[in-house]
């Protein structure tokens, strides 16, 4: 199959200086000092090679800062890279970042103008898209406004539907399909789909790793730089938990002063975390307040976590899900930012989750738990199937069953035709 | 604006064929993004397109104004004399001073993949054009207030444009490329150019001679103005020797200023 990008060894150094002076003054001062020295090189891309064959998908995933969007805009043509080389067979047209790419002064319409003219149109071609695209983004009321008016869903929109229509060879997006509502993402999918058979090369990141799973032909794993894992989804999404859980590790080592610490006592299962913030406690109860964790199939259940924070943490992501030997994970809730939600997070409360029904099929399930820091970079702490949680069915004597994760009340009727 | 060709009809080669597909696309690219600039120069405001008209109007008549009812210089169609050397000065001098935050105003072109930064330089420059072509017909209806009917001398003045272009272009890479790094430089070339609209013969007419004379022209606009003065409002041919030799250097600049903007020019979109 013909390549469509090719990426050579390709490295990116970004100069980082400490007091980096913006006017010709603060250089000479500095220069004066002698304080020049302390450039310092930041290499976002370290020695990065992977190609991608015609009309596949490709997913870049990785935590903040680990090169996505400095590779992203590498292969856009923006800068060049410090070292290595990137092919690219054909057009590359992307959508790199919301609040770039548009002017805000200008309305809908006349970006749309501009964009089309850079991809190398004539009048008449982009007059003759102009409309396919308003009407995709659904931006008839608003497209003869100035973009700045235009709420992030909006600027999604049509920044979307302006790079696929006009039909270049690669597309480019950068965390663009977490915005904008559930129908216009299916929308977007929709649009992929049949970019993608018509032979097309795409590259996406995105932080959901379940779209990337189901989007993508191939993942690249970034870690500080490095690629390091390109291949399926399935195993690369697998690698880039692993480097979460090294990375936490890492940051224990750092915390404990360089020298590890003993490994967190769990009755079963296993804890993983920096304990900058501790679930202390877990109590588990059903809907009448009973200690217990054994519940009926579609009845509720309450988890109660005890937290203490040392400072200088001041908030935290918490989930709690349910998870099965069997089946994986059944569902997990979170809270992105509890300061956000509750408005303060002292150093030391108790947060509760309440699930009215769990409509899970009777059987065994663990319970995890997670305090993450707001960026989930790492793990503060994290208890993995230290928890069981007991399904029973409802002794119901229909003679029917039911498998899987989610337990459905189906009823089942016989109809007889004379 | 759409130039359609057919590789058959034309009988050219494919590079041919591309190579011209690709200057009838810079082509459109620059004039869409002219429009664009312009626009964007003037929406918003209530007299719009008027305003780059009017400025040099105002600074006709303040000036007028000092140096025949104040000052008392004794110029034949004073004001006249003012404004053929005021157009250019104006094109100069507002081409330069909207390089400085030339970057970082069209951030949204820099960011679109395969965009090459250099044509926004040339972009600038011709849209500051506009204005001073607009005010053309002005010029010479006031030219013909005072009774003065000139030669109309079209060659000339095409190629004191191109002069002109060439000059601005290259000064506008350096102050372009340079101001994303060091903010001081938009400033300074603010007030070098009005300390320069003082130096260059605008509202004047040069008589010095001697050292001094060697040393006002060693400023680039001075021969320029002196040239577009003779074409406009004199109806003569200008001093073609001088002109020649700014033309040379003007096209100097040019090269040099597209030098030091290529070799930084990818440090420029990153620091962005």
């Amino acid at each position: 199959m013909p390549i469509a990008v090719n990426v050579e060894n390709v490295s990116k150094r970004f100069r980082v200086q400490r007091n980096s002076p913006m006017t010709l003054r603060g250089y000479v001062q500095q220069l004066l000092n002698r304080k020049l020295d302390r450039v310092s090189n930041f290499w976002a891309l370290r020695d990065v090679s992977f190609t991608v064959d015609n009309g596949r998908v490709l997913g870049i995933i990785g935590h903040n800062g680990a090169g996505k969007s400095t590779l992203l805009r590498l292969l856009c043509g923006l800068g060049r890279p410090t070292s290595g080389r990137i092919f690219n067979d054909g057009q590359v047209s992307g959508i790199l970042e919301l609040g770039g790419g548009f002017h805000s002064d200008l309305t809908g319409r006349q970006n749309i103008a501009t964009i089309g003219i850079l991809n190398g149109m004539t009048k008449s071609d982009w007059r003759a898209r102009e409309q396919k695209i308003i009407a995709f983004a659904e931006m008839e009321e608003f497209i003869d406004q100035p973009v700045r008016t235009y709420s992030s869903g909006m600027y999604v929109r049509l920044a979307f539907a302006a790079a696929t229509e006009f039909d270049p060879a690669i597309l480019i997006l950068d965390e663009v399909l977490a915005v904008g509502d559930q129908r216009f993402q299916k929308k977007c999918l929709d649009r992929i789909a049949t970019f993608r058979q018509a032979g097309k090369t795409m590259i996406v990141t995105s932080h959901d790793a379940e779209q990337i799973q189901s989007l993508c032909d191939e993942v690249l794993v970034l870690e500080e730089g490095r690629a390091m894992m390109h291949g399926d989804p399935k195993s690369a999404l697998s690698c880039y938990y692993d480097l979460m859980r090294q990375r936490t590790d890492k940051r224990i080592a750092q915390l404990s002063g360089g020298t590890a610490v003993a490994a967190l006592i769990a009755n079963q299962g296993n804890r993983q975390g920096t304990q900058e913030a501790t679930i202390s406690a877990v109590h588990i109860y059903d809907m009448d307040g009973r200690a217990t964790n054994t519940v009926r199939s579609g009845e509720g259940l309450v988890v109660e976590l005890e937290i203490r924070l040392m400072s200088p943490v001041r908030d935290a992501a918490c989930t709690v899900g349910i998870f099965s030997n069997a089946q994986g994970k059944c569902f997990e809730s979170g809270i992105p930012s509890v300061q956000a939600i509750f408005g303060s997070f002292s150093a030391h409360q108790t947060i509760r989750c309440e699930m009215k029904h769990l409509p899970l099929c009777a059987g065994c399930y663990f319970i995890n738990i997670g305090l993450y820091p707001t960026d989930w970079a790492y793990r503060y702490d994290f208890h993995c199937e230290m928890y069981s949680l007991h399904i029973e069915s409802h002794d119901r004597t229909t003679g029917t069953y039911t498998t899987g994760i989610v337990a459905v009340d189906a009823r089942w009727n016989l109809k007889t035709h004379d | 604006m759409g130039l359609i060709v057919s590789k058959q009809e034309l009988n050219l080669t494919s590079e041919e064929y591309a190579f011209l597909m690709s200057m009838s696309h810079y082509f459109n690219l620059v004039w869409h993004l002219v429009k664009r600039d312009f626009y964007l120069r003037h929406t918003g405001s209530a007299l719009g397109v008027l305003w780059s008209l009017l400025v040099p109007v105002a600074q006709l008549g303040v000036l007028s104004f000092t140096f025949s009812s104040v000052i008392r210089v004794e110029t034949a169609d004073y004001p006249a004399f003012i404004y053929s050397a005021l157009l250019p000065w104006t094109w100069f001098s507002s081409s330069l001073s909207s390089a400085g935050n030339l970057f970082f105003t069209h951030r949204d072109l820099l960011r679109r993949p395969a965009f090459p930064p250099s044509v926004l330089v040339i972009v600038n420059t011709l849209s500051h054009l506009i204005p001073f072509l607009l005010s053309l017909p002005l010029l010479y209806g006031l030219m013909g207030w005072y009774g003065r009917f000139v030669m109309w001398n079209p060659v000339t003045l095409l190629c004191l444009v191109l002069i002109q272009g060439f000059l601005i272009i290259g000064l506008s890479f350096v102050i372009a490329t340079w101001n994303v790094f060091y903010r001081d430089i938009a400033p300074l070339v603010g007030t070098v150019l009005s300390l320069l609209f003082f130096l260059t013969p605008i509202f004047y007419r040069p008589m010095v001679e001697g050292e001094y004379r060697l040393l006002l022209e060693l400023n680039p606009m001075v021969t320029l103005i002196n040239s577009y003065r003779a074409v406009l409002f004199e109806g003569t041919y200008p001093e073609w020797q001088p002109l020649i030799l700014i033309g040379g250097i003007s096209i100097l600049v040019c090269g040099l200023g597209y030098f030091i903007y290529k070799r930084q020019v990818s440090d420029v979109v990153d620091a962005i």
